[in-house]
C-alpha cells in the first residue's frame, strides 16, 4: 500500500524543518569557521586552533547532525525534483568532500606540527568548502526543475 | 509617507535591478546566510562560555573581548545583505507579519545588550569568576532564545504570499 509522505501533506512541516535545517547547519559551519579564523589568525587568539576545535568539537557535530537529519526529511517531500536538481547534486558532492575534509586533513593540521602557511591554506579550503554547500543549497530553488 | 519612502526605495535604479536579477538576489540571500552561520555560531561560542558549557579554562571576560569586534563585522555582513534583501521588495517587507516580528526582536536584542552591558558584557570582575554569575546565565540563555526567534522569523518572511511573491516563488 502507498502510503503519502505527511511531511508533504502537511504545509506547516517545510518551514519548520527548514529554521531546524539553518540553526543546525549555522552552528556546524559556523564552529568549524571560527577554528578556521583563529587558523587565519582572527578570533580567539588565547586559545590555539586545537583547543578551539576540541572545546566546541560536540557542538559542531551535533549541529552537523541536526542539519543531515532535517536535510533528509526536507529531501523526502520531494526526492525526484532534488534527484534532478544540478544545484542539489553540486551540494551533496561539496557536503560529501566537505565532512570528509573537516575528519581528515582539518583534525590533521590541528593535532599536527604545520606550517602557519599551510594552516592557512587548509583554513581556506575548510571555508571554501562549507561556503560551497550553503550556495548549493539555496540555488536548489533558483535551478528547480520545471520551475523556471 | 513611510510606505511612500519605501517605494521609492525600491524603485531606485541598484534595488530594482536586484529584484528582476536572476542570480543577484540569490547570491545576496547565500551571503545573508553564510554571514549569519558565522554571525551565529560567534553568539552561541560566548553564550556557551557565560552558561560555563565551554572553553572553561579561558575567561569570560577574555571570550567576550576577543569575539566582539568579529561578532560586529559578522553582524554588519549579514545586515548589509539583509538591507539589499529588503530594500529590492522594502513595501513587501513593510507589510511582512514575519518581518516586522523580526524587526520587534532585533530591538529586544538592543534592550538586552543595553540591560546586560554593565552587569555581564563589560565586567572586569568577571575575568577572575570561576562559575559564571546568575546574571551570566540568564544573559546567555535569553540572548539564544532571541538570535534562534529571530532565525525562524527570517525564514517565516519567505512563506508570506506578496503580491510578486517573496524570493522565488
Amino acid at each position: 500500500m502507498w502510503i503519502e509522505n505527511p511531511l508533504s501533506t502537511s504545509p506547516a512541516a517545510f518551514p519548520i524543518l527548514e529554521c531546524i535545517h539553518i540553526a543546525g547547519f549555522a552552528l556546524s559551519i559556523g564552529m568549524t569557521a571560527l577554528v578556521d579564523f583563529r587558523l587565519l589568525g582572527f578570533g580567539l587568539q588565547k586559545q590555539t586552533p586545537a583547543e578551539i576545535a576540541r572545546a566546541f568539537d560536540w557542538w559542531m557535530l551535533g549541529g552537523l547532525i541536526v542539519a543531515l537529519f532535517s536535510g533528509l526529511l526536507l529531501f523526502s517531500t520531494d526526492p525526484d525534483m532534488y534527484y534532478l536538481n544540478w544545484s542539489f547534486l553540486i551540494k551533496m558532492t561539496c557536503l560529501l568532500l566537505a565532512i570528509a575534509f573537516n575528519y581528515t586533513v582539518h583534525r590533521r593540521a590541528l593535532t599536527s606540527r604545520i606550517s602557519p602557511a599551510v594552516g592557512r591554506l587548509v583554513a581556506c579550503i575548510s571555508l571554501a568548502l562549507w561556503i560551497s554547500v550553503i550556495f548549493g543549497g539555496i540555488f536548489i530553488a533558483v535551478v528547480r526543475p520545471g520551475l523556471s | 509617507m513611510l510606505i511612500s519612502f519605501l517605494i521609492w526605495l525600491q524603485n531606485l535604479e541598484p534595488f530594482a535591478d536586484l529584484r528582476s536579477s536572476a542570480y543577484v538576489y540569490p547570491i545576496v540571500l547565500a551571503l545573508h546566510l553564510c554571514a549569519i552561520s558565522l554571525f551565529g555560531a560567534m553568539i552561541v561560542a560566548t553564550d556557551l562560555r557565560l552558561l560555563g558549557w565551554a572553553l572553561r579554562d579561558g575567561s569570560i571576560a577574555d571570550v567576550i573581548h576577543r569575539l566582539r569586534w568579529p561578532k560586529r563585522i559578522g553582524f554588519l555582513l549579514a545586515a548589509t545583505c539583509g538591507f539589499l534583501l529588503f530594500s529590492s521588495k522594502a513595501e513587501e517587507y513593510y507589510y511582512n507579519p514575519f518581518f516586522r516580528i523580526k524587526i520587534l526582536l532585533f530591538l529586544l536584542v538592543a534592550v538586552h545588550a543595553l540591560v546586560f552591558r554593565k552587569s555581564v558584557y563589560s565586567d572586569a570582575e568577571l575575568e577572575r569568576a570561576s562559575e559564571p554569575p546568575a546574571s551570566a546565565k540568564l544573559a546567555a540563555s535569553l540572548s539564544l532564545f532571541l538570535w534562534l526567534s529571530i532565525l525562524c522569523a527570517g525564514r517565516y518572511i519567505g512563506y508570506v504570499e506578496g503580491r510578486s511573491g517573496m524570493h522565488f516563488k
